[in-house]
């Protein structure tokens, strides 16, 4: 209540409402209601309502007294809209011209609900962006005649595109639902961890009282003189350590539970695993050969020769490993043509791409011998 | 496309050291020009520092007129004389012809980048040889190699190795045709029906070829290892590669297809039309529009090769009249317009070394005390050489002797 009040001393007459600024100038229009002209002073809990079709304001008294019986027209003097009891609320706002631009912004906002993703480009959705601006700028500042161009737009939009705008509001509130669930479902995480480090932190703290108690007893039933160099050793540190282990999975399958890990603002995407085969480290490179065979029957002096030496002998020297480097040798790069390759690319030949741009050639021969 | 041939591709050889001729004599051409000018650049400055102090040495008399430059036609002939020196050095040495071959490759391909004017060929003929021994996996001693040749002193050959291996792009393997050789050979014996005599000559005249011809031009930037060896083999028994090629290349188009891509029909036919993907790939790989493409690229080679063929061109390198007709007058223009800086490898390196130890100290806040330590580190424990500290107190003294960065 007293923040409806605070509210209430920032109130302003609206345009339109311009008749209740006659009262003397020691009440202000707050604090009195300009229908009843009840003053604050007689009645402590007047509250102010307002009915979204002319934003005229009047003490909750005056409305239950007018409107009980039915609808009826505005009191004010001059404002012929006819009001329902059920259409009155109490303003957000104490400026009620801002309270009317945000209503009328709502209502835009639930028609004209398209996101980016609904655009081809950018451009597209900032003119869309622009548009709704202008036309919601026209129902709030506009002339009469721009108003109501502006209203019929509007109704012409969503009776085109109910469908549309009834699964955009859908798919915004399954967003929202999702977020909300996700928030809730972060707290819980760190609710359970706090239980956990809490946990965690009692236990070792026991435990260091135990290996206290344990040590101390031990000390005492030591013989004499060896229990005192005992004293020095550090369990705590030890307990410390093992400890961090033993709660870092704890926390980590806590995390798991109740979903992924999630960083907030995060937009969620899923991203489409993609199957790469196991690692080549070759890049791709194909060793079979293609241009000839291998096998038992590819002979050389040299290589019999060698085969009959003692030195070449060892343990995994391999002589067809060599036949097969030889064989490499002889056909690798047959293909590769030096020229082509390194002045017009891979695969092209110099003669086509040079006929083409041989008339060029020749006018450029031509410049050089004269 | 072929596995062998994508397998080429991944290698240095392919990527850093192919070029087709058009890109080779730009490339040649640019270095050229570059070694103009910054030469020019340094005896002009030179000449102008030098009479305060200098003015009594013999070729510093004044002369504002910059020698004349060589071209990269007169360059071209030079670095192939000194690739017959570099085998010529092989020989002597008595090395593997592969350790012979990559020193001639390297070289050439050291003098690519860099003019002959800038860096002395008469060392880099030893520095290559050295790198390829190392390249081919055999560890020389480098005083026993120096004395092989008749140096003393081992470091001048040192002292270009890191040089050449920057213009090398670190690319150390040269893919040679002598092992592709042995593997054509295999395959002719399978074929069948071919004397084997006639064989073992082939074999051992393109080995002749291969040892020679490929490394006085630019086949190895032209061609694959495999063409090269092709193109030898079909200057020692030509039928032999037709033979190898038609044994290849021998896809056949299923009936469908005939047309103008049948394999039998030579001439330029386009690959024969789209029809099922694997036939396809097979006639690209092993069809005849292929076969015919290899066949123009191996004559191509074997022109090349034509050109440097052992037994002429190696008498014609070592011969005392095309030396004194030739290459003489080419040696006396190097002789005049050799790049001040460095001609002497020694001492270029030594500078080097000296200019990055200066700005290492210069970068360092404690430079001083760092040496201090250093000097007192090497009395400890006895490593530091006089010539060291010597150094060090010249590099204090003088901040750049010879003035601008390298």
């Amino acid at each position: 209540m007293s923040r409806k009040a605070a509210m209430g001393g920032a109130r302003q007459p609206v345009g339109g409402a311009t008749t209740t600024t006659t009262t003397t100038s020691t009440i202000s229009t707050e604090d009195m209601c300009p229908v009843c002209k009840t003053i604050r002073y007689l009645n402590k809990d007047m509250e102010f309502l307002i009915n979204p079709e002319c934003y005229h304001s009047m003490c909750s008294n005056c409305v239950n007294r007018l409107f009980n019986d039915g609808p009826n027209q505005c009191p004010y003097a001059g404002c012929n809209k006819t009001l329902r009891r059920k259409g009155f609320r109490s303003a957000f706002f104490g400026d009620l011209g801002v309270e009317r631009e945000v209503d009328i912004r709502r209502r835009v906002a639930a028609v004209f609900n398209q996101g980016e993703d609904d655009f081809e480009t950018t451009t597209d959705y900032n003119n869309y962006l622009q548009m709704v601006e202008d036309l919601t700028f026209d129902l709030v500042f506009g002339t009469d005649r721009k108003r109501q161009e502006a209203e019929a737009t509007l109704q012409r939009w969503e009776a085109e595109h109910t469908a549309q705008i009834e699964q955009n509001r859908r798919q915004g509130r399954e967003a929202d639902e999702m977020a909300r669930r996700r928030l809730r479902a972060e707290k819980d995480a760190a609710r359970l961890r706090r239980i956990e480090a809490v946990r965690e932190a009692e236990e070792e703290k026991r435990e260091r009282a135990l290996t206290r108690e344990a040590e101390l007893d031990s000390i005492a039933q030591a013989p004499e003189g060896q229990g005192s160099s005992r004293v020095q050793l550090k369990r705590r540190g030890l307990a410390a350590a093992a400890g961090v282990n033993s709660a870092a999975p704890v926390a980590t399958a806590a995390a798991t539970d109740v979903g992924k890990l999630s960083i907030r603002g995060l937009k969620e995407k899923k991203k489409a695993v993609v199957h790469e085969g196991p690692y080549d480290p070759f890049g791709g490179l194909d060793f079979t050969p293609s241009r000839y065979r291998l096998g038992p029957d590819l002979k050389h002096q040299r290589i019999e020769d060698l085969r009959a030496t003692m030195r070449y002998n060892p343990g995994g020297f391999r002589f067809e490993d060599w036949t097969a480097q030889l064989m490499f040798e002889a056909f690798a790069g047959l293909g590769v043509f030096v020229e082509d390759e390194k002045e017009v690319g891979i695969g092209l030949e110099a003669g086509r791409v040079a006929s083409i741009g041989a008339g060029i050639a020749a006018v450029g021969d031509r410049m050089e011998l004269d | 496309m072929a596995a062998e041939d994508a397998r080429y591709r991944q290698s240095s050889q392919y990527r850093l050291w192919s070029f087709s001729p058009v890109e080779l004599a730009t490339l040649r051409e640019k270095s050229n020009a570059l070694a103009k000018a910054s030469i020019s650049e340094r005896m002009l400055s030179s000449n102008a520092s030098r009479p305060a102090s200098g003015a009594n040495t013999p070729d510093g008399d004044a002369t504002p007129t910059l020698p004349e430059f060589l071209t990269p036609t007169e360059e071209a002939l030079l670095v192939t004389f000194y690739t017959s020196e570099v085998l010529r050095a092989g020989n002597h040495a008595g090395y593997r012809d592969a350790i012979k071959a990559t020193a001639a490759v390297f070289f050439r391909r050291f003098y690519v980048t860099n003019s002959i004017m800038t860096y002395p060929p008469n060392d880099m003929v030893l520095v290559t040889l050295f790198l390829a021994n190392k390249a081919e996996a055999n560890f020389v001693n480098i005083g026993e190699f120096a004395n092989k040749f008749g140096k003393k002193n081992a470091e001048s050959i040192l002292a270009g190795e890191f040089l050449l291996c920057q213009a090398l792009r670190f690319a150390f393997d040269v893919k040679h045709p002598f092992r592709a050789l042995k593997g054509a050979v295999m395959a002719l014996r399978r074929i069948g029906g071919i004397d084997d005599k006639r064989i073992n000559a082939a074999e051992h005249r393109a080995h002749e070829i291969l040892c020679f011809s490929p490394l006085m031009t630019d086949a190895y930037f032209h061609y694959t290892p495999s063409q090269i060896m092709l193109a030898a083999l079909s200057l020692a028994d030509r039928g032999l590669v037709e033979q190898l090629i038609a044994d290849t290349f021998h896809h056949v188009s299923p009936p469908g297809t005939s047309g103008p891509g049948t394999p039998m029909e030579t001439g330029d036919a386009p690959p024969p039309p789209r029809r099922d993907t694997k036939s396809e790939d097979k006639a690209t790989i092993i069809g005849a529009w292929i076969r015919d493409k290899v066949l123009g690229t191996i004559e191509a080679c074997r022109d090349m090769l034509s050109k440097e063929l052992p037994e002429e061109r190696r008498e014609h390198w070592a011969s005392q009249d095309v030396f004194a007709a030739e290459l003489k007058p080419l040696r006396k223009k190097l002789n005049k317009c050799r790049d001040p800086d460095r001609s002497n490898l020694l001492e270029l390196h030594r500078r080097r070394r000296e200019q990055a130890r200066i700005k290492a100290e210069t970068e360092d806040d404690d430079a001083e005390d760092r040496g201090a330590a250093l000097a007192d580190d090497g009395a400890v424990f006895g490593d530091a050489g006089p010539r060291d500290t010597k150094r060090r107190k010249v590099g204090k003294g003088l901040e750049d002797p010879f003035g601008g960065p390298l």
